[in-house]
């Protein structure tokens, strides 16, 4: 199974603040990546690396099996969207339909139109004029018409309504779905459910470093709460990984990343969800988030 | 209001009084020395107006640092464009003007703060400049009888002042007007300097109507003190004006006193002229000079500057209510 | 690429090409006016030199024409050069622009390409027409090799555009915002357009000194520059000025006797004749050091030169930024 992408020790630091440190991570292809992380933990910054906006300053990234350069059909194959929506505010649809089309050896341009005629967004108005989220929709459209074989969205549906957001991560799991396995997506959001409903790979940042990476059906199996009475969890410990802790007057929960079979009776061993999961490591601090990192489920 | 208006530009006014620093010690150094020859020529020439006033003149001023006052020609131009159209236009633009306008000062009070900071602040660089210049062309001027000449008349005095806040409310207009700060850029550019042609070119010779004084071609007469000729000649009996210039002169004249024109050489050495003169003279001809007196200089100097200013309160009257009607 | 080059640009080239055509009319309707004068001139004068001595050819508001295009090279480089790069780092459509499939390199070779072939064109086109409207004026007042005629016709106007343009995107691409950018074109072309003219000029190739009897007279012919000129005493001390006040100082007494005490009116007085065989007498020369009208075209060639390689090493370099650099 090839990779899509593939980091070793990938960092970003900007004189005296470290945006990201020692990233490795690895998105085989075919997969749509959800990249989840609070804000400040690195995800704009890893993407826009792994984009070829910014180089690192230390550690190396592999793209879809090369390191990412300038070359045409190296940038034709990778789209990119940021999460500032760029534009060109005195441009309409349809000139940044003519700009793609001269800018891209493959490009969808009767695509753009059917799905923007669907939204009932004009191709003839200036795309500044457009409300926020007809931007966002015009911006993620263009950048799908490109036909990459990886995709990398900067919170694409930060500015969408409910029925817009859903209708967009429908699109996006078809496209996944009919490219069978040629096309790779990673995406950046705050939107735990919207996430857990389409993605199946999972890549979660917190204080620039990166917590989890891996299937996501792996990472569920290999996460646990464990509920019990209050003692001492060393014995736990010596097994399993202790991620978050949660004790009232007579129990305590932990959630923990199992290193083997629970043996001790005392634990009651319960699924947890996966919106709990996230928030555990996001909320982890920084003592804690300094671990020595193993991708999950990697073949 | 004044702090925010401190904070947001105090880069920019540090560089601007550093380069302004500078322009002041080159003109100081330059303007001691040449202060310096003008004292002792004085000191020689102990009063005597004919001993100034020998052909060719004494040099006091040098290519290199003269050209700098004409440099400064320039400055008023570049404020209105650099810190008057992004006044408005950049916070348009970037939507900080949600910010600004959504504090508790209305957009009046916010413009007059900061247009009324940077137009004094464009009055004092055009004034020191002014100050600077007008003392370093003193003795040049005095020599050169040369204050009221174009060139000299638009870097000295009080004329610079208006420019300068003419420049910067022109800036902000058109800032405000495009809401974009290229444009603006633009507008204010080729505006300040189409304004500053005609008006120097077309409008600032009839102020006040031009005095004409004819004169006997056998003697001479140039108009006293540092006044601005337009144009001197000899005008014929018949009323045919004839600019200074011996190819003009030359086809209109009798016979009699072309033939005398071969013995004319360069005036730089010998050479007589007398003969010519008297030909002419003989003919019926008259020399003209037709001029603004050296007295109507301040005179002039007003008007000009109050031309200016009162163009750039329009401009900011127009600012204003466009910020206050507009949607933001 | 090319496509794209001309959607962003369009308007402004429009404006641009309007401007230039006003600029051509009224240059044309002047110049053919002055031509005109000037051949009547010629023909009265029917080869007699003494008889074309400058005259009003050109008046008033046309004469600071040439003046005005001294500008047209900085608002090139301020409104079209420092925005290339800057503003789209500013409004962000570089990560738009730079996530196609077209490499940073091309884009900025494109864009910086026309550009500055659009800057050397405009040079060009105002540089033909003040030149040609300046052929009286220059033939009447042999001027063509002095500041300003020097600088706003001939090749180096081109030298100039295309310098500035560079000098603009090359602050766009360091600065990343607009305005400082505009700001450096301003003060980075008048400051070296300054110091080349003023101090470098001169001394492009050695000037030649030529030594001439003071009752005689010498000038140079042509076009050329005059750097300076005046007497020189026995001793080799230099005033610059014949018979002016700082020369009176040095002359010996004798000859300080000759000096006339008033000015003179219509033409000089042949009283001067004596004061110059006094000094040529006491061992005085004079002397002008100019750059011969024949070193025209070299001089124009070779201050082209500098500023086309300016202009080279400035794109150099931000080609290297705009590769490098994060976006």
């Amino acid at each position: 199974m090839s990779t899509a992408i593939e980091t070793r020790a990938l960092s970003k630091r900007y004189r005296r603040v470290s945006a990201l440190t020692e990233c490795t991570i690895t998105v085989p292809e075919g997969r749509l990546s959800a990249l989840i992380g609070p804000n400040g933990a690195g995800k704009t910054t890893l993407l826009r690396l792994l984009a070829g906006m910014a180089s690192p300053t230390d550690g190396t990234a592999a793209i879809l099996g090369d390191a990412p350069r300038q070359d045409p059909a190296f940038l034709a194959e990778v789209g990119y969207l940021a999460q500032e929506i760029p534009l060109y505010r005195r441009f309409t649809a349809e000139d940044h339909i003519q700009i793609g089309a001269h800018m891209n050896p493959r490009w969808d341009a009767a695509f753009v139109r059917t799905r923007l005629a669907e939204l009932r967004i004009p191709l003839d108005q200036r795309v500044g004029t457009l409300s926020g989220g007809q931007r966002a929709q015009v911006a993620l459209t263009l950048t799908l018409a490109k036909r990459p074989r990886l995709l990398l969205l900067d919170e694409p549906v930060a500015a969408l309504d409910p029925l817009a957001r859903r209708n967009f991560l429908a699109t996006l799991t078809s496209a996944v779905a009919d490219a069978e396995g040629g096309l790779t997506v990673v995406l950046s959001s705050h939107l735990v459910t919207d996430l857990e409903r389409v993605c199946d790979h999972l890549i979660l940042l917190a204080a620039s470093r990166v917590q989890l990476c891996g299937d996501i059906d792996t990472i569920m199996a290999e996460h646990k709460v464990l509920i019990g009475p209050r003692k001492d969890t060393a014995p736990i410990e010596r097994t399993h990984t202790v991620v978050q802790t949660v004790t009232t007057a007579r129990q305590s929960s932990l959630l923990v990343r199992l290193g083997g079979p629970v043996i001790d009776p005392a634990y009651q061993v319960e699924d947890v969800s996966f919106e709990e999961l996230v928030l555990a490591y996001m909320g982890a601090d920084d003592a804690a988030a300094v671990r020595h990192l193993t991708t999950v489920g990697e073949d | 209001m004044s702090w925010v208006t401190w904070r947001q530009y105090r880069l920019q006014g540090t560089i601007a009084a550093a380069v302004l620093a500078a322009f002041a010690a080159v003109i100081l150094v330059d303007g001691i020395e040449i202060a310096a020859h003008w004292h002792t020529l004085l000191v020689a020439c102990a009063g005597s107006s004919a001993c100034l006033q020998r052909e060719p003149r004494p040099t006091l001023v040098n290519g290199v640092v003269s050209d700098l006052p004409y440099i400064s020609l320039i400055v008023p131009a570049v404020l209105g464009m650099l810190w008057g159209a992004p006044l408005v236009a950049n916070e348009l633009e970037t939507r900080t003007s949600d910010f600004a306008w959504a504090q508790s000062v209305t957009r009046a009070r916010w413009l007059t703060a900061k247009a009324g900071w940077l137009l004094l602040a464009a009055a004092v660089c055009g004034g020191v400049i002014s100050a600077l210049t007008t003392w370093w062309s003193g003795p040049n001027n005095a020599l050169q009888a040369s204050a009221f000449q174009p060139g000299q008349f638009d870097t000295q005095g009080i004329v610079p002042i208006g420019y300068a806040v003419f420049a910067m409310a022109l800036g902000i207009a058109a800032g405000t007007i495009a809401r974009r700060t290229l444009p603006g850029i633009a507008v204010a550019l080729g505006g300040f300097i189409g304004l500053r042609v005609v008006i120097s070119d077309l409008l600032r010779p009839h102020y006040m109507p031009a005095v004409t004084t004819y004169y006997r071609l056998t003697s001479s007469f140039a108009p006293s003190g540092q006044a601005w000729v337009f144009s001197q000649g000899a005008v014929s009996k018949s009323g045919q004006v004839v600019a200074a210039g011996w190819g003009n002169v030359y086809s209109v004249l009798p016979a009699t006193c072309q033939k005398l024109f071969n013995n004319v050489a360069p005036p730089s050495k010998s050479g007589n002229l007398a003969p010519l003169m008297s030909c002419m003279q003989a003919n019926g001809w008259r020399g003209f000079v037709t001029y603004q007196p050296a007295s109507r200089y301040w005179p002039f100097q007003g008007i000009e500057t109050g031309i200016y200013l009162l163009l750039a309160a329009a401009l900011i009257a127009v600012t204003f209510r466009i910020v206050r009607k507009r949607d933001a | 690429m090319n496509w794209l080059v001309w959607r962003q640009y369009r308007t402004q080239g429009a404006l641009a090409l309007a401007l230039l055509a006003a600029f051509t009319a009224v240059a044309l309707w002047q110049g053919f006016q002055v031509a005109s004068q000037w051949h009547s001139m010629v023909a009265t004068c029917a080869g007699n030199s003494q008889c074309l001595r400058p005259g009003d050819l050109i008046r008033g508001v046309a004469n600071g024409v040439p003046y005005l295009t001294l500008i047209v090279p900085v608002v090139l480089g301020a409104l079209w050069g420092a925005p290339l790069v800057a503003s789209e780092l500013e409004s962000r459509t570089s990560d738009f622009a730079w996530s196609q499939s077209v490499t940073r390199v091309r884009w900025l070779a494109v864009k910086a390409g026309w550009l500055l072939l659009a800057a050397a064109a405009c040079g060009g086109v105002v540089a033909a027409l003040v030149t040609w409207w300046s052929g009286p004026e220059n033939a009447q007042l042999a001027n063509a090799f002095i500041s300003p005629q020097f600088d706003t016709q001939g090749i180096v106007p081109i030298g100039y555009a295309v310098f500035a343009m560079a000098l603009g995107i090359a602050a766009g691409a360091v600065v990343r915002r607009t305005l400082p950018a505009i700001a450096v074109v301003f003060a980075g072309f008048i400051g070296l357009r300054y110091v080349i003219d003023g101090f470098i000029r001169p001394h492009l190739m050695a000037a030649v000194t030529t030594y001439f009897n003071v009752t005689g007279n010498f000038s140079p012919p042509g076009a050329a520059w005059v750097l300076n000129q005046g007497a020189v005493s026995p001793t080799g001390q230099a005033v610059s000025e014949v018979y002016g006040f700082w020369l009176y100082a040095t002359l010996p007494a004798s000859c300080q006797k000759l000096v006339p005490g008033g000015a003179p009116t219509k033409g000089a007085s042949s009283s001067l004749n004596a004061l110059y065989s006094c000094m040529q007498a006491n061992g005085w020369r004079e002397f002008v050091t100019y750059q011969p009208a024949s070193r025209y075209w070299p001089f124009q060639g070779i201050e082209t030169g500098i500023y086309l390689l300016l202009a080279a090493a400035l794109i150099a370099v931000t080609f290297a930024i705009v590769r490098r650099r994060d976006a």
